[in-house]
């Protein structure tokens, strides 16, 4: 997905001030792009629009902050970002990740019956750590150092995670192939 | 034959290749077709589609942002009678007549805290109420706010106190809050506005 959003800067400038209209211009402007990030993350689309709201009532707290220093959207987006990364930590508590990759009941099928797996189910199928890296890395173009950073673990950590996770794709679509 | 790892490609990919894969992918078809394949995986995920969220949170978001801003105003306004109450006791100690009013003014002073107090308990953010009835706690909120403005104002060069006025600003605000008190704890839609 290729986001190109510019927004005026009078109405960054109606935004800190408070002004409800700009506000609500600027959540229309990246409400989609917001929850697209938190959706290919997480897992359901109740924990997407968690974090969209989240993600809005942060910066709507600190937007004052916003220098103009750098693309608004590239701001925003690491909100969003650190947003669905603490809900992930948070979800971490109560269920382990691995016990959802290696489970057969996963999102890609049901009751044991074969389904057709494309690439966006094989996605739904990693885990969230997984998904948030290769999401990240490939798609919204943060670096492993940045990745990293916003996780609070090593560049190694997020190298290698992209590689086991495209090494699980690779093979969770050459089955569908097989199939 | 060895072949390159995932780790080799994404290397590949980022063009912090070693000097081996480099080598083995200039004759190794299958690697390359690996490599092909890793790059078409990538741009098929750049070109998923587009999801939207199926609920609006707008007004979710709307309603937290003026339940922030009026917190805010009422901090403000929280400042401003702690200035205005420092006036009103100027008043009580300077010996001139009007005793009456300084008891009054002693009275709906003391009713308005107990009543800020009490709405205090009662957390608006945390319960579910009607369109209308938000509102009309909006609206109370507001008045409040602009009561606390104009006690802030008194004792200014502009307006010099006079406890009469002191008073009836009081007044007017343990009624306000009388009435938002019945709105948050009653959930009545109507109050006379």
């Amino acid at each position: 997905m290729t986001i190109s959003l510019a927004v005026p800067d009078i109405l960054v400038a109606r935004a800190r001030a408070g002004d409800l209209e700009a506000l609500e211009a600027l959540y229309r402007a990246f409400e989609t792009p917001v929850y697209n990030l938190a959706l290919r993350i997480l897992r359901t689309p109740e924990d997407a629009e968690d974090v969209l709201q989240e993600t809005f009532l942060e910066v709507v707290r600190s937007i004052k902050q916003y220098r103009g220093e750098g693309h608004l959207w590239g701001w925003i987006k690491r909100i969003a970002a650190s947003k669905a990364l603490m809900r992930i930590r948070r979800n971490q508590v109560r269920a382990t990740e691995e016990l959802d990759e290696e489970s057969t009941g996963g999102p890609g099928s049901t009751g044991g019956v074969p389904m057709q797996i494309d690439l966006e189910r094989a996605f739904e199928r990693l885990s969230e750590t997984s998904r948030s890296v290769v999401w990240m890395h490939d798609v919204e173009g943060y670096t492993h150092e940045e990745i990293a950073e916003q996780m609070g673990k090593t560049v190694s950590f997020s190298k290698s995670q992209l590689a086991r996770a495209h090494a699980r794709l690779r093979r969770m679509l050459d089955a569908e192939g097989a199939a | 034959m060895m072949h390159c790892t995932m780790d080799d490609l994404l290397a590949l990919k980022e063009n912090e290749a070693s000097a081996w894969a480099k080598q083995h992918l200039e004759t190794c078809p299958a690697c390359r077709a690996e490599l092909d394949a890793l790059y078409q995986r990538i741009a098929a995920l750049k070109a998923l589609p587009v999801r939207r969220p199926a609920r609006d949170r707008w007004p979710a978001v709307r309603d937290a942002i003026r339940a922030d801003q009026r917190r805010r105003r009422r901090r403000w306004g929280a400042w401003s009678l702690a200035a205005a109450a420092g006036i009103a006791l100027l008043l009580l100690v300077r010996p001139s007549g009007g005793r009456v009013d300084a008891a009054e003014l002693q009275r709906v002073k003391q009713q308005s805290a107990t009543l800020e107090a009490e709405l205090d308990r009662y957390d608006p953010d945390g319960r579910v109420t009607s369109g209308r009835t938000a509102a009309l706690a909006a609206v109370l909120e507001d008045r409040i706010a602009v009561i606390d403005g104009e006690l802030a104002q008194l004792g200014t060069p502009q307006a010099p106190v006079r406890r009469a006025e002191l008073v009836k600003l009081w007044q007017e605000r343990v009624d306000a809050m009388q009435q938002l008190m019945s709105v948050r704890v009653t959930r009545v839609a109507y109050v006379g506005l």
